[in-house]
C-alpha cells in the first residue's frame, strides 16, 4: 500500500461559471493564482491573504472559500462561481444592481468578495435581518464604505425591495447634473469584476519582484552574499544597496533619506535589503532564500522617549538632502538628535496671556501607530524603453510627485517619464509620494525586461504608517469661556525615514486651534525619527492627533467652567470670513450651523438614556497649499467629451464627480464624458490625489476648462448666427439664443470645415503663495463635526458606538450620495483608531503586521445607527459652491466617543486606542468622584 | 525577513487509509505535515512558518469525515467540516451546543473548509473547540500503521501548537460525552480581534430535579491550552439552579485562582485573569437561566453566547 504522491503538474476539472475547464496544475498552485494568472479571471483579489478579508472570495459548490488559501487540485471535480460567473451575459444579478443603487461600492477591491459572500447568505436566507448580515461578513473586511451601504444593499437583496433605497438628496437644489446622486461611472465595472487595478495588471515579458527585509530594527549590514542567487535559473537580476552605483540611490519628498535599498545600515525591521526579479514569483522567493546577510546589531530607539532621550542612538547621522516638495525649503532639522524637523509658531503673547487665565486645562495625549490597509497593498511595473525612456505603472495618489522622485534618481527629463496610473483599491494617503517605484524601476534597468513588484499586506505594513504622536496641549480660559490662550507642544514619531511627515507635523501644527478664536497662540512640534516603518500621509495629515487632545480638552476645560460643552465650543467658533490666522484663509462655512446640526441630530439637550452618554467633537482642516490642478476637455466632433485630469481614482468617486461638473458645464449628458485615467505624458499636471482637494481644485479646473470650450463654441455660433456672443448659451448639446440653435456637431464641423476636428479647452487653478504663515493659504477649510452616544460594559471595559452622528460643511453636495458613502466610511475608519487600531512592537519587531492580529472595523462594528448629515450654503471656492470632503469625519470621532466615556464613566483617557483593557484599567483607577451638590 | 506569501513546492500524498498516510508520515518525518482543509496549515506554510517537503491530504479516507452516534457518545470524524457540524442532525440533537459553536468559529469561508481534526491538532490557543469539547469529556482517536489509540484531550492538548500526536499518526476523530437530558448549558466567547482572546464552556447537570450533580467548565485562549477549571466545577455540585446564580461570583473567583493566564497581544495576564472571573460569572448565570428555561436577555460587545 504505496501511495504515489503528485509531485508535479497534473490535470484537474471543474465547471466554472457553467462551463467546463480542464488543466495542469502544480499541487502547491493557490486557486486564486489559478484563477488570475491562468484563468485571467481577475475579479478575486489578493489582499490579507490570511482568510480574514474576504477579497478573494469565490463560491465552490455554492460555498464561499477564500481561493488564497485552497489548493487548485481541490477544485477538481467541482463548481465554481467567481463574480465574473454572476448575473446573465446581458442583465446583472440584482444583488449587483442592489450594490450599485445603494453606493456600496467605492474602491472595488471588495466588492467581488462582498457579492459573493453575499449570493451565499441568501441562498440561505432570502431575508436577513442587518444584524445577521453583519454577522455573516465578519470574514469580509471593506475599508472604503463603512459598511453601512454594504448592509443595505444586501439587506434589501436586490429586486423588488430595493425600491425602498432612496439615493441621498442635498439640501440645494440639485442642478441638471450637480447636485444629484448620480451612479458611479466606475460601478458597473466594479460589480462585475471587470476594473482593473495595478495588481491585476501584465505587461508582456514582465518579470517579479520580490523584496528581502532586514529582521533587526537598526543594523549595519556586515556582508551580503548574492552569487547563488544570482545563479539561480530563472532569476534576472539581484539588487543590493551597495549595487546601487550607476543612480541616485536616495529618494523621498521632503528629505532625500530613504534609500531605494538599505545601503550599509538598515534602520527599521522590514526595511528592503536585497530585491530579485525572476522569471516567477516563486523563483523570486527561492532565491531569496539563497541570500546570505550578515548584520551587526546597533541600538535601536523604538519610541520618542527613546529617540528623545539625550544621548540616544541615532537613526540617521549624514546631512539630510532637501527633497522636490516646494513648501519644505525651511526644513528645520536638529543636528546629533534624532529630530529631523521642527516646527514654531506663535501669535499675540501666550506666556502673559496663560499667567492671566482664570481657568488652565493642561494634559497630554498619545495616538498611535496605524495602518492604512488599504485592501490593495502597493505595487509598481516599470518598463523601460530602448530608448532610455523610462513608464512606470503605479498604484499611486501623486503620479507627478512620483515623476519628480524617478527623474531624480535615474538622471532623466520630466518628458521622457510616463508615470500611468488605474483604479486603486484604496489610498487614504498610505499611496502619496514614491514607495516601490524607484526600487521596481532599478530592477527593471538591471533585469533589462519589466517587473513588477506587487506587494502584500505584510509588505505594506513595512512600508508606511500614520505617524504616532504625543501631544501635550494647554488651553487658558476666560472665567466667561472665551479661549484666550492655546499652546500645543507636539512630538510625532515619523519613524525611520522622513517621507511627507516634515509637511504632515508643520501642517498638522499650524491647524491645532481648529475651529476656535484664539488671540495667543504658541505652536511647537518635532518630527522625530525612530527605528519603525516610515510615517507619512494619512486621512487626516497630522491633524486627528492634535484634534484628539484638543477637543478632549475642550471637554474637560467645559467641566471645570460649568459650562455645557457644546455652548462653549459654540462661544469660541470663528465667524464666517473671519481670518483663521492673520493674512490666512477666511472660514469660508457657518461653523455654528454644522455644530448646532450636530446637537440637533443627536439630541444634545434630552441627555442621554440610562447608561448610555453622549459626546461632541469639532474640526476644521486645511488642504494643501500652495496647490496646482491642470485640466484639459476635450469636444470630439460627435459632441461627446474627454476630461483629461490626474485626478486618481481610488474608491472616492472623484472620476464620477468630475464628470458630472464636465457633463453640468458643457450641458451634455453624463454619458457623453469620458475621464481618462492619469499617465504624465498624456494627461495634465494635478499635483496630488489626497487633502481632499479633488473636487474643489481639479473640479474648478475642469469646470474652468469645459467653460473655455462653450466659450469657442458660443464664438464659433455667434459668426454663425451672426448675433452678439453674449446673447447664446448651451443648453442640451447645443448653442442656442436669439431663436436660433446649432449643435456641437454641426458647429464642430463648421468651424473646421470637414467633419473633424476637435475644441480643446484649458483649465488651471493655482493659487500661489501667500503671504499666510505656510507660504500657501488653504483653498477652503474641511469643517467636520461629530456626536457620539456610546454605552459600556464596564466589566471588560468594552464600549458600543450605539449611534454616531457626523456633519460635515461641504458647501454643495456635487454627488449627495457619494458624499455620504465618503463621510460613513472616514467615521468608520475613525472608530478604527479610536477603538481597535494600533501597531505594536516588541522587542524591535512589528508585533501585529497582518490582518489576523491587526484588526480593521468590521461590519459589526459599525454603529448600529450612523447618520451623516450636510450643510450645504453654497459658499465653498469649488465649482457651484462645493468644497472638500472625505478625511473630515474621521477626525473628531476619537474625541467624541472619549467625550462620552469620560460622561459615562467618570474616566479620562489620553491614550488611544481606547481598548476594552485600556478602559477596564481606567475604571478600576479611577477615584471615587466627590459627589455632586 | 521576507514579505509577501509564496506556497514552496511540496508532494501531495493524497492517502486513501489511515495505514498509507501513517506510512508516509513515518517515513517523511518532519519533512511532512497531515493536511485536510488547510485553513491552518496552508497559512503557516504560505508564511514561511513551516517549510515541509510532503503534505498528507487526509480528506480523502473514507468514513474520516463521518459523524455518528453510538453507545451514548458522539464521535465527529476529524476531517468533517465545521459548516458540516453546522449542519449534522446527529449534532444538533446530540450535542446542540457543539452545532451552536460551529456557526460561529471563524468566518464563513474558513467554516466550508476547515476541519475538526485540524483544528485540534493544529492546537492554536485562540480557537474554540479545544475548550468546547473539554466540556463533552472529549477523547481524540489517533490512528497510525500501528494500530489504534484513544487519549483525553486534555492530554492530547500539550500547549501552544503542541500536542501528544506522535509523528506517525493521525488523528482521526473526537468522541464526545453527550450531557446528560436535563443539563444546561452555554458556550461564550469574548474578544475584539480575529481569533478570540477568552472561550468558556459550562454544563449543569442535574438530576432531575433542581439539584447541580455535576458540572463542567473548561476555559481556553486565555491560557497555554484549554482546561477545566476542577475547583468551580467542585464547587457547583449540589447547589441548587438558584445558588449556582448567587454563587456565581464566588465560583467565579474560584476559578480565576486556577488559570495562569499569558500576557500577549489580547492583553495582560492581569487582565485576562479578571476577564476569567468576569465570564465565568456571567457564563453560570446564562447557564442557571437556561436551566430555569429563561434565556437572559444581557448582551455584550465583543461577544458571542452560544
Amino acid at each position: 500500500m504505496n501511495v504515489i504522491p503528485i509531485r508535479s503538474s497534473s490535470e484537474i476539472r471543474f465547471v466554472l461559471n457553467g462551463r467546463a475547464v480542464a488543466l495542469d496544475v502544480r499541487p502547491e498552485a493557490l486557486l486564486l493564482d489559478v484563477l488570475r494568472d491562468r484563468l485571467q479571471l481577475k475579479g478575486a483579489k489578493r489582499s490579507c491573504d490570511m482568510q480574514v478579508c474576504g477579497a478573494c472570495t469565490v463560491l465552490v459548490d455554492g460555498a464561499p472559500v477564500s481561493a488564497c488559501t485552497y489548493l487548485a487540485i481541490e477544485a477538481d471535480g467541482r463548481e465554481l462561481t467567481t463574480v465574473e460567473g454572476l448575473g446573465g451575459d446581458e442583465a446583472l444579478d440584482p444583488l449587483q444592481e442592489a450594490f450599485i443603487d445603494c453606493a456600496a461600492v467605492q474602491c472595488g477591491f471588495c466588492t467581488a468578495g462582498m457579492l459573493l459572500t453575499a449570493k451565499a447568505l441568501l441562498a440561505e436566507d432570502s431575508a436577513p435581518t442587518r444584524e445577521r448580515v453583519s454577522q455573516y461578513l465578519r470574514g469580509n473586511l471593506c475599508r472604503c464604505t463603512g459598511y453601512r451601504k454594504i448592509v443595505d444593499a444586501i439587506a434589501l437583496g436586490g429586486g423588488d425591495r430595493i425600491a425602498q433605497a432612496k439615493p441621498a438628496r442635498g439640501a440645494l437644489e440639485p442642478l441638471r447634473v450637480v447636485g444629484r446622486s448620480v451612479r458611479r461611472t466606475d460601478a458597473l465595472e466594479k460589480v462585475t469584476g471587470r476594473a482593473r487595478y495595478l495588481s491585476d495588471m501584465e505587461v508582456a515579458g514582465m518579470a517579479h519582484a520580490r523584496l528581502l527585509r532586514s529582521p533587526y530594527p537598526h543594523a549595519r549590514i556586515a556582508r551580503i552574499e548574492v552569487t547563488s542567487a544570482r545563479a539561480l535559473p530563472g532569476v534576472y537580476a539581484v539588487l543590493t544597496g551597495a549595487d546601487l552605483t550607476w543612480c541616485e540611490p536616495f529618494f523621498g519628498p521632503a528629505l532625500r533619506d530613504r534609500p531605494i535599498l538599505a545601503v550599509d545600515v538598515a534602520r527599521y525591521e522590514g526595511e528592503p535589503v536585497v530585491a530579485v526579479a525572476a522569471v516567477d514569483e516563486a523563483t523570486a522567493a527561492a532565491a531569496l532564500d539563497l541570500v546570505e546577510i550578515d548584520y551587526e546589531d546597533v541600538p535601536a530607539v523604538m519610541t520618542i522617549e527613546e529617540a528623545l532621550a539625550p544621548g540616544a542612538p541615532l537613526v540617521h547621522t549624514g546631512e539630510p538632502l532637501a527633497g522636490h516638495f516646494s513648501d519644505l525649503a525651511s526644513l528645520r532639522a536638529r543636528p546629533g538628535t534624532n529630530i529631523c524637523h521642527q516646527f514654531d509658531y506663535r501669535r499675540g503673547d501666550p506666556e502673559s496671556a496663560f499667567a492671566g487665565a482664570d481657568v488652565v486645562v493642561d494634559d497630554v495625549y498619545t495616538f498611535p501607530r496605524v495602518q492604512h490597509y488599504s485592501m490593495e497593498p502597493h505595487g509598481a511595473i516599470a518598463e523601460w524603453e530602448p530608448d532610455g525612456a523610462l513608464t512606470v505603472w503605479s498604484s499611486t495618489q501623486n503620479p507627478f510627485s512620483v515623476r519628480a522622485e524617478l527623474a531624480a534618481l535615474f538622471n532623466l527629463t520630466a518628458s521622457r517619464i510616463r508615470v500611468v496610473v488605474p483604479l486603486l483599491g484604496g489610498g487614504f494617503g498610505g499611496k502619496t509620494y514614491a514607495k516601490l517605484e524607484p526600487v521596481a524601476a532599478a530592477l527593471a534597468r538591471v533585469a533589462r525586461r519589466p517587473v513588477k513588484l506587487q506587494a502584500s499586506v505584510d509588505d505594506a505594513f513595512r512600508t508606511v504608517r500614520r505617524c504616532s504622536a504625543r501631544v501635550r496641549v494647554r488651553l487658558g480660559f476666560h472665567h466667561d469661556g472665551r479661549l484666550h490662550a492655546f499652546s500645543c507642544d507636539a512630538d510625532y514619531d515619523i519613524g525611520a525615514y522622513a517621507d511627507i511627515a516634515p509637511r504632515v507635523i508643520q501642517k498638522g501644527t499650524y491647524t491645532a486651534t481648529g475651529p476656535y478664536r484664539v488671540p495667543n497662540v504658541l505652536l511647537h512640534s518635532n518630527a522625530v525619527y525612530t527605528n519603525t516603518t516610515p510615517g507619512g500621509a494619512f486621512r487626516g495629515f497630522g491633524v486627528p492627533q492634535l484634534v484628539w487632545a484638543v477637543e478632549s480638552l475642550m471637554d474637560v476645560a467645559a467641566e471645570r467652567l460649568d459650562r455645557d460643552p457644546v455652548d462653549l465650543r459654540r462661544q469660541n467658533l470663528l465667524a464666517h470670513g473671519e481670518e483663521f490666522a492673520p493674512g490666512d484663509t477666511p472660514v469660508d462655512g457657518k461653523l455654528e450651523e454644522s455644530l448646532d446640526r450636530v446637537a440637533e441630530a443627536i439630541q444634545w439637550q434630552a441627555g442621554a438614556p440610562a447608561g448610555r452618554a453622549k459626546g461632541v467633537a469639532a474640526m476644521m482642516k486645511a488642504s494643501v497649499a500652495p496647490s496646482v490642478s491642470e485640466a484639459i476637455v476635450r469636444l470630439h466632433a460627435d459632441g461627446s467629451a474627454s476630461v483629461l485630469v490626474s485626478t486618481v481614482e481610488m474608491g472616492q468617486g472623484a472620476r464620477t464627480v468630475l464628470a458630472q461638473i464636465a457633463a453640468e458645464v458643457l450641458a451634455i449628458p453624463l454619458e457623453r464624458v469620458t475621464i481618462v485615467s492619469p499617465d504624465t505624458s498624456i494627461t495634465p499636471y494635478d499635483q496630488t490625489t489626497s487633502s481632499s482637494r479633488s473636487t474643489t481644485m481639479v473640479g474648478r479646473a475642469v469646470q474652468e476648462a469645459s467653460a473655455d470650450v462653450i466659450g469657442q463654441l458660443v464664438k464659433i455660433a455667434a459668426e454663425c448666427f451672426g448675433v452678439q456672443p453674449r446673447h447664446l448659451r448651451a443648453e442640451d448639446s447645443a448653442i442656442v439664443g436669439e431663436g436660433q440653435r446649432a449643435t456641437y456637431p454641426a458647429l464642430i464641423d463648421h468651424h473646421f470645415g470637414m467633419r473633424g476636428g476637435e475644441l480643446i479647452g484649458r483649465g488651471v487653478v493655482a493659487p500661489g503663495r501667500t503671504r499666510a504663515p505656510l507660504g500657501g493659504s488653504t483653498p477652503f477649510w474641511e469643517v467636520a463635526m461629530g456626536g457620539a452616544e456610546i454605552s459600556l460594559d464596564a466589566e471588560t471595559g468594552a464600549i458600543v458606538v450605539e449611534s454616531y452622528t457626523s456633519v460635515a460643511d461641504v458647501g454643495r453636495c456635487i454627488n449627495p450620495q457619494q458624499c455620504e458613502a465618503q463621510d460613513e466610511g472616514a467615521v468608520v475608519q475613525g472608530i478604527g483608531h479610536t477603538l481597535l487600531e494600533e501597531m505594536v512592537y516588541e522587542g524591535g519587531a512589528l508585533l501585529n503586521g497582518n490582518l489576523v492580529s491587526y484588526r480593521v472595523p468590521r461590519a459589526e462594528d459599525l454603529p448600529p445607527r450612523l447618520e451623516s448629515l450636510f450643510v450645504e450654503n453654497g459658499d465653498g471656492p469649488g465649482p457651484f459652491g462645493a468644497k472638500g470632503v472625505g478625511e473630515g469625519s474621521l477626525i473628531p470621532v476619537s474625541p467624541a466617543i472619549a467625550n462620552a466615556l469620560a460622561r459615562l464613566a467618570g474616566v479620562r483617557l489620553t491614550e488611544l486606542p481606547l481598548t476594552p483593557e485600556r478602559v477596564w484599567r481606567a475604571l478600576r483607577d479611577r477615584t471615587p468622584r466627590p459627589s455632586g451638590p | 525577513m521576507e514579505c509577501g506569501i509564496v506556497l514552496r513546492p511540496f508532494a501531495l500524498y493524497q492517502a486513501s487509509t489511515v495505514g498509507e498516510a501513517s506510512e508516509v508520515l513515518a517515513r517523511e518525518g518532519s519533512d511532512a505535515v497531515v493536511y485536510a482543509g488547510g485553513t491552518e496549515i496552508l497559512l503557516v506554510l504560505k508564511e514561511g512558518l513551516l517549510r515541509v517537503g510532503s503534505l498528507v491530504d487526509v480528506k480523502r479516507i473514507p468514513g474520516l469525515s463521518e459523524i455518528r452516534a453510538d453507545d451514548g457518545h458522539l464521535t465527529i470524524g476529524a476531517t468533517a467540516t465545521h459548516r458540516a457540524v453546522e449542519r449534522s442532525d446527529v449534532v444538533r440533537e446530540r450535542c446542540p451546543l457543539i452545532a451552536g459553536v460551529a456557526r460561529h468559529v471563524a468566518n464563513i469561508r474558513v467554516r466550508s473548509v476547515g476541519t475538526v481534526g485540524g483544528n485540534l491538532a493544529f492546537a492554536d490557543p485562540h480557537s474554540d473547540l479545544g475548550t468546547l469539547f473539554l466540556a463533552f469529556d472529549g477523547t481524540v482517536r489517533l490512528g497510525s500503521r500501528g494500530g489504534e489509540r484513544e487519549l483525553p484531550l486534555e492530554e492530547f492538548v500539550r500547549g501552544p501548537y503542541e500536542t501528544a500526536r506522535g509523528e506517525d499518526e493521525i488523528l482521526t476523530s473526537v468522541r464526545l460525552t453527550p450531557w446528560p437530558a436535563g443539563t444546561a448549558g452555554a458556550y461564550v466567547k469574548f474578544g475584539v480581534f480575529e481569533r478570540p482572546t477568552l472561550g468558556i464552556a459550562a454544563a449543569l447537570m442535574r438530576d432531575g430535579g433542581d439539584v447541580v450533580t455535576g458540572a463542567r467548565l473548561a476555559i481556553g485562549c486565555v491560557t497555554p491550552r484549554p482546561q477545566r477549571l476542577l475547583a468551580a466545577e467542585e464547587r457547583l455540585r449540589g447547589f441548587t439552579v438558584a445558588e449556582v446564580s448567587r454563587h456565581a461570583d464566588e465560583v467565579a473567583t474560584l476559578a480565576m485562582r486556577d488559570v495562569e493566564p499569558l500576557g500577549d497581544l489580547h492583553g495582560s495576564a492581569e487582565y485576562k485573569r479578571e476577564m476569567v472571573r468576569v465570564f465565568v460569572r456571567r457564563i453560570l448565570t446564562i447557564a442557571a437561566a437556561r436551566a430555569d428555561g429563561r434565556e437572559t436577555d444581557e448582551r455584550h460587545p465583543h461577544t458571542i453566547v452560544v
